[in-house]
């Protein structure tokens, strides 16, 4: 092993921000309120007309992002898609909170996006729609749209990387980013993950009869499918080093990260949850502890029947008995299914409840699926009787699997 | 930081595979095709052509029937990674497995089936809407068939940053085999290039219009070059660590030894900016920290596709950080290959080989402001070692070197 493998092999990353954007509205603790509540943020769906899909409500955004023009001209801003505002939104929040200086260019950007700005590109297929006037927002569609918004505005000249692996590209994402910073690519870095709610995700979903006609029932016996959300989750990551180094202050270790694949069909999860099993294992592998560790699970948990039996699967397969006593919960069920997104935003989530020493309940209605009969919290928020550990983990669309091992900030590595 | 590429497979308008793409980068020779402007997103004015794949030439390579309702990203992907296996010498059973990692590169998805799948919703109502259709307008579908098909069950990865995704996806499949989490990689890129996404370039005015003869050409690095050809293909390499590659004696087609990533801040969203001066420092920096200097690369195998401010940066890097020294032979693969579809990567292989390169078609006068003639169609020492630079519309930067192994 060479002397900087070496380095990178010690080297401990940190998250110093943290910053959010969802259903509850804008910024972190909205979303810590919102979810400590117990009442899902699903609703009915305004942003479009939904009279003739089969479903009707979504994990829709209702902020004012005013705020952005502390950052950005009005021009720019008038050339932002609502997934872009949402990174951007996120990003800021992160940055401060992180009290990353104006001047820090060197950073990374790693994000997840599935959907991008495809809302206001689907403008051009409305009858009557003028190419024409469309154009700027051939650009804006992109799914690299949001992460380069995020490192044009920061100023930022060092690596980017956008994940397009649908539901696990923010995993990923963060993964690419503890890759960067281990190898001394970067030294700092904003990860993880935003998108935006379009026509197209909408009955793309419908089609598949993958979406519950009401808010999503993640783990329960009478779930029918998932809820459709947006917004975004973003995390700063450093080097330890660096944090001390500017005396900025862990909120917790982003101690390891797996991803996989199921290999075996497009849209279904293996069904005994082998590639999430393989992901979840990876991660534990990669943070150095054993899974015995772990004191608590943030699902992917959508509330389509496969995927949750296929996740719980996955659970036994890595936790054995214990998968039924680990405390465990589905942040989806407050704001619904980020897409892209979500492993940003569940990600940011792990690591508050971390923080806080308590796991937020899972929202819906009904008993637990006596077939996945995993210990969720239920109703109101749980105090841990042991935070160190947490895992967050994502399926995706094409089998594409990934997971992330967080752990409470403590001056000694683990 | 290293991997070998133990496999290279390549779909373009060239043909399939690396002896149709040397002939025509010996040639100079692109296949330019006519496109469907009927779909109602042109402009009356607009490009009419680009480099479009017949389908006829990697139908062998599709595994029958479970292609049929695949979108044409995923048939190229998978035809081109069965044809990289095949030029490894590796049977399809021993491609995949737990530790087959997908790291693949596409700038515009499945347009095809994204514009099909929006005009149902529209014209017939969101309950007409086809799964078929949409399962394949996410972007990582094309990397799910190939792990299917080969059970590769290593990480699953699809980025997504325009004209740079392909050389990203490297730069990614690099960073995987270096931290030990694969022993093999399928990386490459992808894109198709249907009436939408060729419309909209258009109006970005980012195609090659017509010249005096009535052709639409990309000329790179040219005072008067107006734009680039859009094309489509998949180029996909296999990579190893090398000590792996080694024991089990395969064919190397050359080592990848770093990659570099940076951002251009400057850069507007549908363009490139004009940020060479940290970018320049970003590649010194990045060939620094694994040993090298610009005086160590022999070759480059530029990026620069025809586009005037694309061009403009990519010379202005290159000039900035070879400073006073001169410049190696810079060839321009995308005066033939065109923009998009990966055949840059493919080209990279060739050139490491030794492949001859025409004198770079479409080039005629030098821009004073860039500087840069460039390969004339001289012949060239076979390299040591290459630079491939990948920049992209929006501000991504990525750029690796080739190595020679023998």
């Amino acid at each position: 092993m060479s002397a900087r493998e070496q380095r990178a092999a010690s080297q401990r990353i940190v998250v110093t921000g943290l910053g959010a954007v969802s259903p509850y509205g804008r910024g972190r603790d909205v979303l810590w309120r919102g979810l400590a509540t117990g009442e899902t943020a699903i609703g009915e769906l305004e942003l479009f007309d939904s009279a003739e899909h089969r479903t009707h409500v979504a994990g829709q955004v209702n902020a004012d992002f005013g705020e952005l023009g502390e950052h950005l001209s009005r021009r720019q801003r008038e050339r932002l898609t609502r997934t872009d505002q949402f990174a951007l939104s996120a990003a800021f929040e992160a940055f401060g909170n992180a009290d990353l200086s104006e001047g820090t260019t060197e950073l990374g950007v790693f994000f997840g996006c599935s959907t991008g700005g495809m809302f206001e590109g689907e403008a051009l297929f409305e009858e009557g729609a003028d190419p024409s006037s469309t154009t700027q927002i051939f650009a804006a569609h992109q799914n690299n749209s949001p992460a380069d918004a995020i490192a044009r505005a920061l100023g930022s000249t060092g690596p980017i990387e956008v994940i397009s692996s649908a539901c696990s590209a923010a995993t990923m994402a963060l993964e690419g980013a503890l890759q960067a910073l281990r190898s001394g690519e970067v030294e700092v870095a904003l990860a993880g993950g935003a998108d935006g709610l379009c026509r197209l995700t909408y009955a793309g979903f419908n089609s598949l009869r993958a979406v519950d006609e009401e808010a999503c029932r993640p783990f329960r016996a009478e779930r029918e499918g998932l809820s459709i959300g947006e917004g975004a989750g973003v995390l700063v990551l450093e080097t330890l080093e660096h944090a001390r180094a500017r005396r900025a202050t862990p909120i917790a270790e982003l101690a390891g990260a797996g991803s996989s694949c199921d290999a075996f069909h497009m849209t279904a999860p293996h069904p005994e949850g082998l590639g999430a099993a393989a992901a979840i294992r990876a991660a534990i592998q990669d943070a150095g502890i054993e899974h015995g560790d772990v004191d608590f699970f943030n699902l992917h948990g959508t509330g389509t029947p496969h995927n949750d039996a296929a996740e719980w699967r996955a659970l036994v397969n890595v936790f054995g008995e214990r998968a039924s006593r680990l405390p465990a919960t589905s942040t989806k069920s407050g704001v619904g299914h980020l897409l892209g997104g979500c492993g940003g935003l569940e990600a940011v989530v792990t690591v508050m409840c971390l923080d806080a020493g308590m796991v937020h309940p899972t929202m819906g209605a009904g008993p637990v699926d006596p077939d996945s009969p995993a210990d969720l919290v239920l109703g109101k928020a749980r105090e841990l009787t042991k935070s160190n550990f947490a895992v967050s983990a994502n399926l995706a669309f094409g089998g594409a699997n990934g997971a992330l091992v967080f752990r409470r900030f403590s001056e000694e590595p683990s | 930081m290293s991997a070998v590429v133990t496999g290279v497979g390549t779909i373009g308008p060239w043909g399939a595979g690396l002896e149709a793409l040397s002939d025509a980068l010996e040639s100079g020779q692109s296949t330019l095709s006519e496109v469907d402007r009927g779909k109602g997103f042109h402009a009356d004015s607009s490009a009419r052509t680009a480099g479009l794949v017949d389908p006829a030439v990697y139908r062998e390579w599709l595994p029958g029937a479970s292609a049929r309702r695949m979108s044409v990203n995923s048939r190229m992907t998978l035809a081109a990674a069965r044809m990289a296996a095949k030029s490894g010498g590796l049977d399809e059973d021993q491609v995949g497995g737990d530790r087959t990692a997908i790291s693949m590169g596409t700038s515009f998805a499945s347009s095809e089936f994204t514009a099909r799948l929006l005009e149902q919703i529209n014209k017939t109502g969101p309950q007409s809407a086809s799964p078929f259709l949409f399962m394949e307008t996410v972007a990582n579908a094309y990397a799910g068939q190939v792990a299917m098909h080969f059970e590769a069950r290593g990480s699953n990865s699809t980025i997504t940053q325009r004209e740079a995704s392909g050389a990203l996806a490297v730069a990614r499949a690099l960073y995987q085999l270096s931290s030990g989490s694969a022993d093999r990689v399928i990386t490459g890129s992808v894109d198709e290039m249907s009436p939408l996404p060729h419309a909209l370039l258009d109006r970005f005015r980012a195609l090659a219009r017509a010249g005096a003869d009535g052709v639409e050409r990309s000329r790179v690095f040219d005072r008067d070059r107006g734009g680039f050809v859009a094309s489509e293909g998949a180029t996909i390499l296999m990579l190893e660590p090398e000590e792996l590659a080694e024991a089990r004696g395969a064919k190397v087609f050359g080592r990848i030894r770093c990659a570099v990533r940076a951002f251009d801040p400057t850069a507007p969203a549908h363009d490139w900016g004009t940020g060479s001066e940290p970018l320049a420092r970003a590649l010194t920096r990045g060939l620094k920290r694994d040993g090298l200097a610009p005086k160590d690369i022999d070759q480059i195998v530029s990026g620069a596709s025809g586009s005037r401010t694309g061009d403009r940066l990519e010379a202005h890097i290159l000039k900035k950080t070879w400073g006073d020294a001169e410049l190696p032979p810079i060839l321009a693969p995308k005066s033939v290959t065109g923009e998009y579809g990966g055949g840059q990567l493919a080209a990279a292989i060739l050139a490491l080989n030794g492949q001859a390169f025409a004198s770079t078609p479409g080039f005629e006068s030098v821009d004073p402001d860039l500087g840069i003639r460039p390969h004339d169609g001289a012949s060239l020492p076979t390299p040591k070692r290459i630079l491939v630079s990948s920049l992209a519309s929006g501000g991504a930067a990525c750029w690796f070197v080739l190595e020679s192994c023998s």
